[in-house]
């Protein structure tokens, strides 16, 4: 699923947020972050909007104060160093050129701050304008480019004076959907030869996906899971981001034992869970690709493995997607399933009965969660 | 559209031509016709001319008088350019970025010149200076002149900045730049358009203001406009039109060097 899945290359912690808190009045954008970032990674923070992600990102960028806690770069604070003097570099969502400038001026605008001047910054600047491929516009206004090429002067102008660190604020947000995925994995190779710690903020977990190896999710000013994105959506850490990356199916269950549950009238094999009351009311978490719904013929064809369930449902509806097809069942106590994988060509008609299985361990137990999570799940 | 000259028909947009000239020429002719009397032979303003003749420029440009009451209009009208844009620049800033209660009531009262009876500042400002001893001098004239031109400087900086983007600006400061060098390299260039027409407005505020000015001058200091003013109460000769068609003159040239300023920054963005 994520794109560089385990490139475990990098080396300690770069930047430490401690007890991060930040407050508007009444209203809390940033609820006790704690966070390492580790050099030279790829980080995304994941969240819809309101979520902390964007305000935590400006206070790494120092253009907002936290009302407390610590930044830390290499051990040393950073809370009260200007934006100006963080030598951190940042790429905008609208770009944010300097319209009266050239490209090439505006890629050498932090050169010209820092008073680098002649054959040295005019160097960099090719460099820079080689390597976001923009040689022939060098001379143009920003206003004569096109958004694409807007952001790659964007990140140009971020990259030229050579930080460890690029912030970068929802900066395809604006492109359509081709030219972005084209842009993101130009910034996949770009993070792999640089080898720049990139801390980026999106709300589109796709894009989280394809770009990051690390993911942090953002609900209500907390982060709420951190990891691969591989892992967040195997094993999520909880039901809000079980809901919030992809689809999911949830089944209310009681404990039998440790590994083993009632659903509805059927006894479930679960994954083995430490610590469980029997009668103990549980969730199972299912991705509907996990799940496979066979006729009544193949499942008596088909026996079930061990360390498999399987329970009984009816086909609500079937959405034919090219690549795969949606199947929406209801078990006999009234439990609505979304499942992906269809077991062999026979097509499957609403009101006819299936049989539901899957791995016991492919579903995740929660002894905890929030019920608008669980309404959130199945789509 | 109904509006749309290209969609209506011949009659329809003949009217529209016709009524479009009749209210140009209603606002053009008295400058018309000042400014042909200047050029006319009869000293009693007779139209039309019987003849053409320079002149009333003549004596227009060898009278002392008149010579340093235009150059007085022009100091004062520079003077107060260069103030009201100073003002109004932190002014702007000020109304558009902060947030401090009270900012709307300070916007209004930035803005109220522009809707106060004219009179009424005159008499006040005139009350003042009158007890301070400052009637008569350059001081009094761009005082009063920045009070008025102030809301035109004010509102013009103040849309073109809420136009400019605030993260350009904050890119600036991510590059490295101070908080203020970052205003100066990267925001004014972005709003010169609007500090231009800010100061232009100011220019033209000041450059043909006369009720102030009346309660401000003295024999030894007054401005074009009240020495056309106490010219006209005395005698009406052409030389008054010469001092109006110049009055005009650069007037325009300030119009025209806005609109062309317009235009090259339209086709730059």
């Amino acid at each position: 699923m994520s794109a560089v899945i385990q490139e475990t290359a990098q080396g300690g912690t770069l930047v430490s947020l401690r007890n991060l808190n930040k407050h508007y009045g009444d209203f809390t954008a940033v609820d006790n972050i704690n966070l390492d970032i580790r050099d030279g990674e790829f980080l995304t923070f994941l969240g819809s909007s309101g979520s902390g992600k964007s305000t935590t990102l400006s206070m790494l960028a120092g253009f907002e104060t936290p009302s407390s806690g610590e930044i830390l770069v290499e051990g040393k604070s950073l809370v009260n160093v200007p934006p100006h003097k963080r030598d951190i570099g940042m790429v905008f969502q609208r770009y944010s050129l300097f319209p009266h400038l050239s490209v090439r001026d505006n890629i050498g605008f932090p050169l010209d701050i820092r008073k680098q001047k002649g054959d040295a910054r005019e160097r960099r600047v090719d460099a820079m304008l080689k390597l976001v491929q923009l040689e022939k516009f060098a001379q143009r206004r920003p206003a004569q480019l096109s958004g694409g090429q807007q952001q790659r002067v964007a990140i140009a102008r971020a990259l030229v004076y050579e930080p460890r660190i690029l912030l970068m604020d929802e900066p395809l947000g604006a492109l359509d959907k081709k030219l972005r995925e084209d842009l993101q994995d130009e910034l996949r190779h770009l993070h792999r030869r640089l080898g720049i710690t990139i801390v980026y903020v999106t709300h589109d977990q796709e894009e989280a996906m394809r770009l990051s190896q690390r993911i942090a999710i953002f609900s209500h000013g907390k982060i709420v899971g951190l990891g691969s994105g591989y892992d967040l959506y195997q094993n999520p850490p909880n039901t809000f981001v079980a809901s919030f990356l992809g689809n999911s199916n949830f089944l209310r269950v009681q404990a039998q034992g440790n590994a083993a549950a009632r659903f509805e009238s059927a006894s479930l094999a679960i994954r083995p869970t430490g610590g469980l009351r029997e009668g103990q009311d549980l969730v199972l978490m299912i991705r509907p690709e996990k799940a496979l719904a066979l006729s009544a013929e193949q499942a008596a064809a088909q026996p079930l493995q061990a360390g498999w369930n399987e329970v009984g449902a009816t086909v609500q509806e079937v959405v034919f997607l090219g690549e795969s097809q949606t199947c929406s069942v209801t078990t006999v106590g009234g439990t609505q399933l979304t499942l992906k994988a269809l077991s062999g060509g026979q097509p499957l008609h609403p009101g006819s009965p299936v049989r539901v299985r899957w791995a016991a361990a492919d579903a995740c137990v929660y002894s905890q969660w929030n019920e608008s999570d669980l309404v959130k799940g199945a789509h | 559209m109904l509006l749309s000259p290209n969609a209506m028909g011949p009659r329809l947009r003949g009217g529209l031509y016709l009524t479009t000239g009749l209210i140009a020429a209603f606002l053009l002719l008295p400058i018309v016709f000042i400014v042909l009397l200047s050029f006319g032979s009869s000293q009693w303003l007779v139209f039309p001319p019987p003849g053409w003749t320079l002149k009333w420029y003549a004596q227009f440009f060898a009278n002392p008088e008149w010579m340093d009451a235009a150059l007085a209009s022009l100091k004062v009208a520079v003077l107060t350019t260069i103030c009201a844009v100073a003002l109004g620049l932190p002014t702007a800033f000020a109304l558009v970025r902060g947030r401090f209660p009270g900012r709307e009531l300070l916007y209004g009262l930035f803005t109220l010149p522009m809707i106060v009876p004219l009179v009424i500042i005159a008499v006040a400002v005139y009350a003042l200076f009158l007890k301070l001893g400052y009637t008569g001098t350059l001081f009094a004239f761009v005082v009063s002149h920045v009070i008025v031109a102030l809301p035109f400087t004010i509102i013009s900086i103040i849309n073109s900045l809420k136009l400019f983007d605030q993260s350009t600006e904050d890119a600036a400061v991510i590059c490295g730049a101070s908080r203020l060098q970052a205003v100066f390299k990267v925001t004014f260039p972005a709003i010169r358009p609007g500090m231009v027409a800010g100061g232009l407005f100011a220019f033209l505020v000041s450059w043909d203001e006369v009720v102030l000015s009346v309660m401000m001058a003295s024999p030894t200091l007054q401005t074009l406009p009240v020495k056309m003013w106490t010219t006209l109460r005395q005698d009406l000769t052409p030389v008054i039109a010469v001092a109006s068609t110049l009055l005009i003159g650069l007037s325009v040239l300030v119009m025209l060097a806005a609109a062309l300023l317009r235009r090259r920054n339209e086709v730059s963005a």
